[in-house]
């Protein structure tokens, strides 16, 4: 069954080419509110959606999914036109091979779990996917017969995934789906999502108001604010661009990273990710990184200080040599670039020490944090 | 002389089952409108369709005899369809229960769709089922005991009617004589015995009808009152 699954997926990469890509053209307007955006978003991976609530995040992934039914413009799913409003072309959801995971669940209370899985697949008209296969990547065999309002919240959810995946969607998008579970079902659900992505290989549209979500899930970020598109790109670049931008004030100002682990222990209880040839950030050791090669973890602005010489006799365990390649002055504080290797970094500051230290352009700094600094996604 | 009874009985349960067919047919739409409806002229649809509650019968009796009369144009268009006389006919009886019993589907069903709302029906949408495929396996499930409701209140009442269907029925033995007017007539003719007997059951039957109503109600009024699942439970992570 996993053989066959995969064989798919390579046959799938082979055969196309180009990237399919999933374009956006569209305007909705309420009295509130206005929604404009223009953006082409490539089909692979997860793509996370980002932005405060009223930021039209969830009002995009209904007009994607045909649920909007006041918007002008063009939607484009590969090479299928959803919406074309010049041509009056305007395809109902059921016939836009789109699944949508709810918020809340919204399974059908009338049917076991097994009765909401099955609705989904007597509707599913190519039937690639095996419904036992589903079950085991969603790992509700054991849930099967029971009432659905029996279910916990993160099983719900397994059970609403599960449903949606087995539509057989070209792209699945997911609204919010963990904002009503506890943290350990949220860590449970997010392997899950990210697993299925990769077995099945489905595109997904992810839209959470947690950047902690989309950064361990998705690959590329599209961030949105009262309607409009912010940035666009490889998330930790998107998050960059973010710590600059202060109109908008979205996220905590951090440097964001996916680095080679190095060494999983290096007898001391840390593990070293290499920066570059020369540097290595070390941080807490965990179990859970011994299965992994690559790592993804973030350190805030405010958590990382500036030396100028090198600290020989701190307790401080990182600290990097980098040069300064912008001074952005905020209100009592100063936000600092430096660059350490090919790697941006982001601290701030107050605007006392920088007066104290009177830091300029392209100045040497030796950047210091501790390894509890270094946050990763790990519970 | 019991014949003449059973005769009465007879025509007033065919007049109740068509009458409660028709109103399922046309009622559902009509509260799926409603349901649905966001214009300024739904209160104005809903007023028209509650006015036989607060209407004296004989109000609506009245006018649907000047029109069902061939005089006025729709007693006219039936008496060209059909060749029949509209007044005072099984079929005015049936046209005038209709209409006096509407609200008594029409509002439970409106409750039970507005209480259902959009979510299932957009998460079925997005399986791919369609309009009518939703209806039958979304709608029609979730909210049976509305069905159930509505449907037995439109039969007993229109059994109960009197008003109406002595306007524009009259008394016609095995077309228009139903129990109610059966029982006037007893009255009437101080037959009182026999008016206790057509009484007694009616009151029995109808008792037992509502009983069971609010009987086939009650396992639901038990489970949580939001037809989408979604709260948080306590045993929450429990069996994770």
């Amino acid at each position: 069954m996993n053989d066959s699954l995969i064989n798919n997926a390579a046959l799938n990469s082979l055969t196309n080419h180009k990237t399919p890509q999933l374009n956006i053209n569209i305007n909705i307007s309420y009295q509130q509110f206005e929604l404009s955006i223009k953006q082409s978003i490539p089909l692979n991976g997860i793509t996370g959606v980002f932005g405060h609530s009223a930021s039209g995040k969830s009002t995009l992934l209904r007009a994607i999914a045909g649920l909007e039914t006041t918007l002008t413009g063009e939607i484009t799913l590969v090479d299928t036109s959803l919406v074309n409003s010049e041509q009056g072309i305007y395809l109902k959801p059921e016939q836009r091979q789109v699944g949508l995971v709810f918020q809340n669940s919204r399974l059908f209370s009338h049917l076991t779990v097994l009765g909401n899985l099955e609705y989904a697949v007597k509707r599913c008209k190519n039937s690639r996917l095996s419904l036992a296969e589903v079950i085991k990547l969603t790992e509700l065999s054991a849930l099967l017969d029971q009432e659905v309002n029996q279910l916990s919240g993160g099983q719900q959810q397994r059970v609403a995934l599960a449903r949606a995946i087995l539509a057989e969607p070209k792209l699945l998008l997911l609204d919010e789906p963990l904002s009503a579970l506890d943290r350990h079902s949220k860590t449970q659900l997010l392997k899950m999502i990210l697993n299925i992505q990769k077995q099945l290989s489905l595109p997904m549209l992810y839209v959470s108001h947690s950047l902690d979500e989309l950064q361990q899930v998705c690959d590329t970020l599209l961030v949105l604010a009262q309607g409009k598109v912010v940035s666009f790109g490889n998330i930790h670049h998107v998050i960059h661009q973010l710590n600059n931008n202060h109109e908008c004030d979205l996220i905590q100002q951090q440097t964001s990273l996916s680095l080679p682990i190095k060494t999983f222990n290096n007898g001391h209880g840390l593990t070293a990710l290499a920066l570059n040839a020369q540097q290595d950030i070390f941080l807490s050791c965990d179990q859970a990184f011994e299965q992994q090669t690559q790592l993804r973890c973030f350190i805030l602005a405010s958590d990382i200080s500036i030396t100028l010489t090198e600290p020989s006799n701190s307790s401080i365990v990182n600290h990097l040599l980098g040069t300064i390649k912008q001074i952005n002055a905020q209100q009592n504080n100063v936000l600092l670039t430096v660059i350490c290797g090919s790697q941006d970094f982001f601290v701030t500051i107050s605007a006392f020490s920088q007066q104290k230290l009177s830091l300029t352009l392209r100045q040497q700094v030796y950047l210091q944090f501790k390894a509890s600094a270094v946050r990763t996604f790990i519970h | 002389m019991i014949n003449s009874d059973l005769q009465a009985l007879i025509t007033t349960l065919e007049m109740a089952a068509l009458t409660t067919i028709i109103l399922l047919i046309i009622g559902t739409p009509l509260a799926w409108y409603l349901a649905k409806m966001t214009s300024r002229f739904k209160v104005i649809i809903e007023a028209v369709v509650a006015l036989p509650l607060v209407l004296p019968p004989t109000v609506v009796g009245f006018y649907l005899l000047i029109a069902f009369s061939p005089e006025y144009l729709p007693g006219q268009m039936w008496q060209q369809a059909t060749g029949q006389q509209l007044a005072f006919s099984f079929s005015a009886i049936v046209i005038g229960s209709v209409l006096y019993s509407l609200p008594f589907v029409v509002q439970p069903l409106q409750k039970a769709f507005e209480q259902l709302g959009d979510s299932l029906l957009e998460a079925g949408a997005l399986l791919g089922a369609g309009p009518i495929d939703r209806f039958f396996t979304i709608v029609l499930p979730l909210t049976k005991a509305s069905f159930i409701t509505a449907a037995s209140l439109g039969f007993a009442h229109t059994v109960g009617e009197f008003g109406i269907i002595l306007m524009i029925g009259g008394n016609i033995p095995g077309e228009t004589r139903v129990l109610s007017i059966a029982l006037f007539d007893h009255v009437e003719a101080f037959d009182y015995a026999r008016a206790h007997l057509l009484s007694i059951s009616l009151l029995i039957s109808s008792m037992v009808l509502l009983a069971a109503i609010y009987w086939l109600n009650l396992p639901k009024r038990n489970k949580p009152k939001d037809l989408t699942v979604n709260t948080k439970r306590e045993e929450q992570s429990a069996n994770e």
